[in-house]
């Protein structure tokens, strides 16, 4: 093979600079999208553990929306398909004057779509506890948001862990999905230095070296949370 | 104190009671016998409105349980309830187990929670545990610290399902002496248990059911004396002669 290696690029401009960005947009659109992940996924696991079956129903009801329809149409949908119907205004603004169109509608398709997969980690979670626990909380007189508040919840988190890490991981993976409807992020920019430069493996070497690091941190931090919450005396609390 | 008055409950097709009805008084403690899926645990269950029940009516220091005004969870504040698999919270240590209730559903102060817990773990011999973790203890120490944070909410009446069943034999006894303890200072007690020593010990009434019906509800000297019915002095049978 006629390859003429130059790791030298990685370090020139503006190829670092849009490595540099690339990381950047990469976090950016990842947490962001965590962050309604982690919310909403939360609120319809436990939707799907209540005792109202109207809640459950909306739960199990999003779950099988989301989590079946690929999440490359899934952006599509949303950046494409989206913001034709919807009422006139509305589709104006968001097709005119809603700030980063691209990075906001990533954000949004990557959380509604990780939120199907929080959610049933936490159901899962939850459902691991046992019904024991939720009648002792039940007849010490908690109210059900107070059970999930100091019994559940805390308990099943904890379970949850170990899942929860490799679906926030995911989403990093997945956030390079974000570059098909024009978001530079990692892979995206990776692409740009190798049509500019042709040096797509240094590119790609560096591409591959920054999301293993980005695993790396996580699973060290998710280890040391793993350490703090983990309650004396026990293994795991998922054991039980 | 608690009134059962025809209580009736179903699973679908499947009768689980059937025109349960008995009382018991303030300060009387009352064992609940009987073969298992007799109904036992459901009936107990029903008592504080951890099962629904779809016939009948309970009433507990005269609030109709079954009625959909009741505000059941202030209810279940007032009624003590220990479980055969104990279900302390394992993410809490003992004291916080004991505490959170006062302090979340009561709203005591937190530096009174915290006193009450340590008082009642004294009383259950466990005043040195006080920091330690559920899964630290052992089970008859669990259940005794499951006795304590039951009874940390000032309850009117506590309700026992199978409190030893799931202890060591030589557990049982540390379990049994803190629960005659609280009969002698006139707690109003219900319990479904098999150990018919402490029944003979402590209880006043005995209930023995069969699948779903109460056959049998007599003070205890004539129960153990002169069961009535066939079905009780078989169960005796069994369960004294082995
Ligand atoms: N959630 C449920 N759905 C359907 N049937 C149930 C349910 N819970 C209990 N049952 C049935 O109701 C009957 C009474 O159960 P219950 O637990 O009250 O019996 P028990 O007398 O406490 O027995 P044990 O001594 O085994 O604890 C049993 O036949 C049981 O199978
Ligand atoms: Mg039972």
């Amino acid at each position: 093979m006629n390859y003429n290696w130059d790791w030298s690029i990685l370090v020139s401009e503006p190829y670092m600079g849009w490595l540099l960005q690339g990381f950047g947009w990469t976090i950016a659109v990842s947490s962001a999208a965590w962050l309604i992940a982690f919310t909403l996924g939360s609120t319809l696991g436990i939707m799907r553990t209540t005792e109202s079956r109207l809640l459950r129903w909306i739960g199990t009801g999003y779950v099988e929306l989301f989590r079946n329809v690929p999440l490359l149409v899934q952006f599509f949908l949303w950046f494409f398909v989206f913001p034709e119907i919807l009422p006139d205004d509305a589709s104006r603004w968001v097709k005119r004057e809603m700030p980063l169109p691209a990075f906001t509608t990533a954000v949004v398709a990557l959380g509604l779509y990780t939120a199907s997969r929080v959610c049933e980690q936490v159901r899962s979670g939850i459902e691991a506890i046992g019904p024991g626990q939720r009648a002792a909380g039940k007849a010490m007189g908690f109210s059900e948001p107070q059970i999930y508040r100091y019994v559940l919840l805390p308990v099943g988190y904890r379970i949850i862990i170990p899942p929860l890490t490799s679906e926030f991981l995911t989403v990093f993976k997945n956030s390079s999905l974000a570059l098909t409807i024009g978001v530079i992020e990692l892979t995206a920019a990776t692409r740009q230095i190798e049509e500019y430069t042709f040096q797509g493996f240094e590119a790609f070497t560096a591409a591959t070296v920054i999301y293993s690091v980005i695993t790396f941190a996580v699973m060290g931090a998710m280890r040391v949370v793993e350490r703090r919450t983990r309650v004396p005396g026990t293994v795991a609390l998922g054991a039980k | 104190m608690i009134v059962l008055d025809k209580v009736s409950k179903r699973y679908g097709d499947f009768q689980v009671l059937t025109d349960c009805s008995t009382q018991v008084a303030r300060s009387e403690v009352v064992v609940v016998c009987g073969p298992s899926g007799s109904g036992k645990s459901t009936l107990i269950k029903t008592v504080n409105g951890l099962e629904p029940f779809q016939g009948g009516t309970i009433t507990v220091d005269g609030i109709d349980v079954g009625d959909p005004k009741t505000d059941l969870t202030r209810l279940r504040a007032r009624i003590g309830m220990v479980f055969q698999n104990f279900e302390l919270f394992p993410h809490m240590s003992v004291v916080q187990n004991i505490r959170v209730a006062q302090i979340k559903v009561l709203k005591r102060p937190e530096a009174e929670a915290h006193q009450k817990a340590l008082a009642l773990l004294d009383r259950v011999g466990l005043g040195e545990q006080a920091e330690k973790f559920p899964s630290q203890l052992s089970g008859g120490q669990q259940q005794r610290v499951a006795i304590a944070r039951a009874l940390a909410m000032d309850p009117i009446a506590m309700l026992f399902d199978e409190p030893t069943s799931a202890l060591d034999p030589e557990m049982i006894n540390e379990v049994l002496d803190v629960m005659q303890e609280l009969a002698a200072e006139g707690m109003t007690m219900m319990v479904v248990t098999h150990e018919m020593g402490f029944a003979r010990r402590v209880a006043d009434r005995v209930i023995f059911m069969d699948e779903g019906r109460i056959v049998e509800d007599a003070e205890t000297d004539q129960f153990f004396g002169t069961p009535r019915s066939d079905r009780a002095q078989l169960f005796l049978s069994k369960i004294l002669h082995h």
